[in-house]
C-alpha cells in the first residue's frame, strides 16, 4: 500500500511511473522468492496437519481399509476405553511436580548466581549443560542412577541404612522420578532467562526500596517479583507448553508402566496411532490435548497481564 | 583509635561489637554461599562423571564398584562393542547427516524470510506474518498424526528425507527470533545498498548476515540442538536399523538390552559427549544465544 502511494505522489511522469511499478513487481516477487520457502513449510508442516487432524478425528481408519466416518465417536470413546482421561490426569500431574520446583529452583539459582562474586559464572556455565543434553540418553542415565540394586541413589540409602524402593518399577515413585530427570535438565536453561529479566531491573529500585525499610525478603516480593512478570510469563508459558508434551523421558524411563502409571497424553496417543494404529482416537486424542494446551496458555496470558502493570523503561 | 574509645566509649564499643558479628555473618554468608555453589554443580555434574567411569568400566565392575569410583584401568571395550559388533557408528553417522541439513536448510531459510518481513515491502505482508505467529506456539505432538499419514501417503517413510523435511524449510520461531533483530538494523542501511544497485540477495548476505552474527549463531545453536536430540519423529517415520539416528538406536539398545548397563551407558555418551565438547567450544554463546532468544519474544 504505502509502496504504490510513494511511486505515484514521487514520480508523477508516465514512463517514470512504469518503471517504478516494474521495479516494484520485481520488489514483491524478490520478497515472495524469499519467503517462499519458510512459507511453504509453515503451510505444508503446519497449516494443513493442523486442519488435516480435525478431519481424521472425525473418522475410523487403520490406515488400510478405507475411512469411515464416524462423527464424534472418537471424542467419547477416547475417554471410555482408552483411558484419555487418565493420560490426561497423569499428565497435569507430571505438569504440577514438574513446573513449580522446576521455576523456583531456576528463580533460586538465578537470584544466588546474579552476583558477580568468584564461581558464579562458572557455574552458570554448567547449570546450562544439561539443556543441550539429549533427552533420551539422559533417560538411560537416570534409569541406571535410579536402579534399585545398582543405582547410586540406593547405594547411598543404603549407606545410611535406609532400603530404597524400586523407583521406576513403583507406582508412587515412578512420576516424580522422570519430573526430577526433567528439572535437573531445563532449571539452567530458564535460570538463564531469570538472570536476563533480573539484569533489567534498575539497582535504583533497590535502594529507594531499601531507604524504605523494606528487609530482604519483602524486596524480593514487593519489587523482584513484580517486575520479573515478564520473564515468569514466558517460562511458564513455554514450560507448560513442553511438560505437557513430555514422551522422550517417559518412553526410555517406564514406557509409561508401572501398570498406566505414567501413561502421559503424548505416550498415548503414540501407541494408539503406532502400535494401535488406529488414527481416528489419536488424532482426536491429538485435538483434545491442544485444546487443553491452549486453554492453560490463554488462562496464563490473561493472569499476567492483569497484573502486568509495572513498567520499566 | 583509643581516645575516641576514651571520648564516646559505649557507642564505640557497640560499633566494634556490630563489626565483628557482622563480618562473622559475611564470613557464614559467603560460607553458605559456596556451599551452595558446590551443591548445584554437584547435581549438574554427577551425572556426566559417574556415566563416563561406567562406560569405561566392564560390567561386573559396574555392579560390584561405587559408581563414584574412577575404572581403573579403564578399558575402551565396551566403545568397541557398539560400534563394531553393534551400529553405533551408523546412528552417529545418521545424526550426524540429518542434523547438518536439518540446521543449515532452517538457518537458512527462515533467516530469507526473516529478511522478507522485516525489510521488503509485499502485499498480505502483515496478515502472513500473522499466520506464522499463530503457528508458533503450535505443539508437536498435535501435527504428530497427520503428518505421519502425508508422509506415508508420499511414500517418504522410512528415508533420510522423512527425518529432516518438517523443519529444513524454516521454523517460524526461528524467522521471528531473526526478523525481530533484523528490525533493529537502521532501513536507511539496506537503502543505500539498494540505491548502489545492490541486489537483495547481495543485501542479505552481505550486509545483515555480517551484523547479525549472534541471532544466526543462536538460530543455529537451536537447530543443531533440536535436530541432535530429536526422537519421537525419527522414531515413528524410520523403521529400519540402517536409518536409525543415535536416539532411536539408544532407545531400542535400552529396551533389547536391559541390564548390560556398560554397552547402554557407552551408548548414550555417543549422543552426549558431541554436544558436551559443543558446548566446551561455544559456551559463551550458547549462555547468550539462549538468553537472547528469550529476550526476542
Amino acid at each position: 500500500m504505502s509502496v504504490a502511494a510513494a511511486a505515484t505522489t514521487t514520480v508523477p511522469r508516465r514512463e517514470h511511473v512504469e518503471t517504478a511499478s516494474k521495479a516494484d513487481r520485481h520488489r514483491v516477487r524478490t520478497a515472495f522468492a524469499f519467503l517462499a520457502p519458510s512459507l511453504l513449510g509453515v503451510i505444508l508442516f503446519l497449516v494443513i496437519p493442523i486442519i488435516f487432524v480435525i478431519g481424521l478425528s472425525l473418522v475410523q481408519w487403520n490406515m488400510l481399509t478405507p475411512m469411515k466416518w464416524v462423527g464424534l465417536s472418537n471424542y467419547v470413546n477416547i475417554f471410555e476405553f482408552d483411558g484419555f482421561g487418565h493420560s490426561l490426569v497423569v499428565t497435569a500431574y507430571y505438569v504440577i511436580l514438574n513446573i513449580p520446583i522446576q521455576t523456583a529452583f531456576a528463580l533460586g539459582m538465578a537470584m544466588l548466581l546474579r552476583s558477580k562474586r568468584a564461581g558464579s559464572g562458572v557455574i552458570r556455565i554448567i547449570a546450562v549443560l544439561p539443556f543441550l543434553s539429549t533427552p533420551v540418553a539422559m533417560g538411560v542415565v537416570w534409569n541406571w542412577i535410579f536402579n534399585p540394586s545398582t543405582g547410586l541413589v540406593n547405594q547411598f540409602l543404603a549407606h545410611l541404612g535406609i532400603t530404597g524402593p524400586a523407583w521406576l518399577s513403583n507406582e508412587a515413585t515412578a512420576m516424580p522420578v522422570i519430573a526430577f530427570a526433567n528439572i535437573w535438565q531445563y532449571a539452567g536453561y530458564n535460570m538463564l532467562f531469570f538472570l536476563a529479566g533480573l539484569a533489567a531491573i534498575p539497582p535504583t529500585v533497590y535502594e529507594a526500596a531499601s531507604i524504605d525499610g523494606a528487609t530482604k525478603w519483602e524486596q524480593f516480593r514487593r519489587v523482584t517479583l513484580p517486575l520479573l512478570r515478564p520473564t515468569m510469563l514466558f517460562v511458564l508459558v513455554t514450560g507448560v507448553i513442553g511438560s505437557f508434551q513430555v514422551f522422550d523421558t517417559v518412553y526410555v524411563m517406564t514406557a509409561g508402566g508401572p501398570g498406566n502409571a505414567t501413561e502421559v497424553a503424548s505416550l498415548n496417543i503414540y501407541n494408539t496411532a503406532f502400535a494401535g494404529f488406529r488414527i481416528g482416537e489419536a488424532s482426536a486424542m491429538s485435538v483434545v490435548l491442544f485444546a487443553v494446551i491452549l486453554a492453560i496458555t490463554i488462562v496464563q496470558f490473561r493472569y499476567f497481564n492483569k497484573r502486568m502493570t509495572y513498567e520499566i523503561a | 583509635m583509643t581516645s575516641a574509645t576514651a571520648a564516646v566509649p559505649a557507642t564505640a564499643i557497640a560499633a566494634g561489637t556490630t563489626e565483628r558479628t557482622s563480618r562473622l555473618d559475611k564470613g557464614v554468608r559467603l560460607t553458605g554461599f559456596y556451599l551452595l555453589l558446590l551443591i548445584i554443580a554437584l547435581i549438574f555434574i554427577l551425572p556426566y562423571l559417574m556415566s563416563v567411569f561406567a562406560a569405561f568400566k566392564p560390567l561386573p565392575a559396574i555392579l560390584s564398584q561405587s559408581p563414584l569410583r574412577p575404572p581403573a584401568p579403564g578399558t575402551l571395550d565396551n566403545f568397541k562393542t557398539i560400534f563394531t559388533q553393534y551400529d553405533f557408528g551408523r546412528y552417529l553417522a545418521n545424526t550426524l547427516l540429518v542434523t547438518v541439513i536439518l540446521t543449515a536448510g532452517q538457518v537458512t531459510f527462515s533467516m530469507m524470510g526473516a529478511y522478507a518481513f522485516a525489510r521488503m515491502e509485499f502485499p498480505g505482508r502483515d496478515s502472513l506474518f500473522w499466520l506464522y505467529l499463530t503457528t508458533l506456539m503450535v505443539p508437536n505432538i498435535v501435527t504428530l498424526v497427520p503428518l505421519y499419514v502425508l508422509f506415508a501417503h508420499s511414500h517418504l517413510l522410512n528415508t533420510y528425507w522423512a527425518i529432516f523435511l518438517p523443519y529444513v524449510l524454516g521454523v517460524p520461531y526461528s524467522v521471528f527470533l531473526m526478523r525481530q533483530y533484523f528490525m533493529t538494523i537502521p532501513k536507511e542501511v539496506m537503502e543505500a545498498a539498494r540505491l548502489d544497485g545492490c541486489s537483495e540477495g547481495r543485501i542479505l548476505w552481505r550486509i545483515i548476515v555480517p551484523i547479525s552474527r549472534p541471532i544466526i549463531i543462536t538460530a543455529t545453536l537451536l537447530a543443531f540442538v533440536f535436530g541432535w536430540n530429536n526422537f519421537m519423529w525419527p522414531l515413528i517415520v524410520t523403521n529400519s536399523n540402517s536409518l536409525n539416528v543415535l536416539t532411536v538406536g539408544i532407545a531400542n539398545f535400552n529396551s533389547n538390552f536391559g541390564v548390560q548397563w556398560n554397552l547402554i551407558l557407552a551408548g548414550a555418551l555417543v549422543a552426549l559427549i558431541p554436544m558436551v565438547i559443543l558446548f566446551a567450544i561455544f559456551q559463551k554463546h550458547i549462555v547468550n544465544s539462549i538468553s537472547l532468544s528469550g529476550i526476542n519474544r
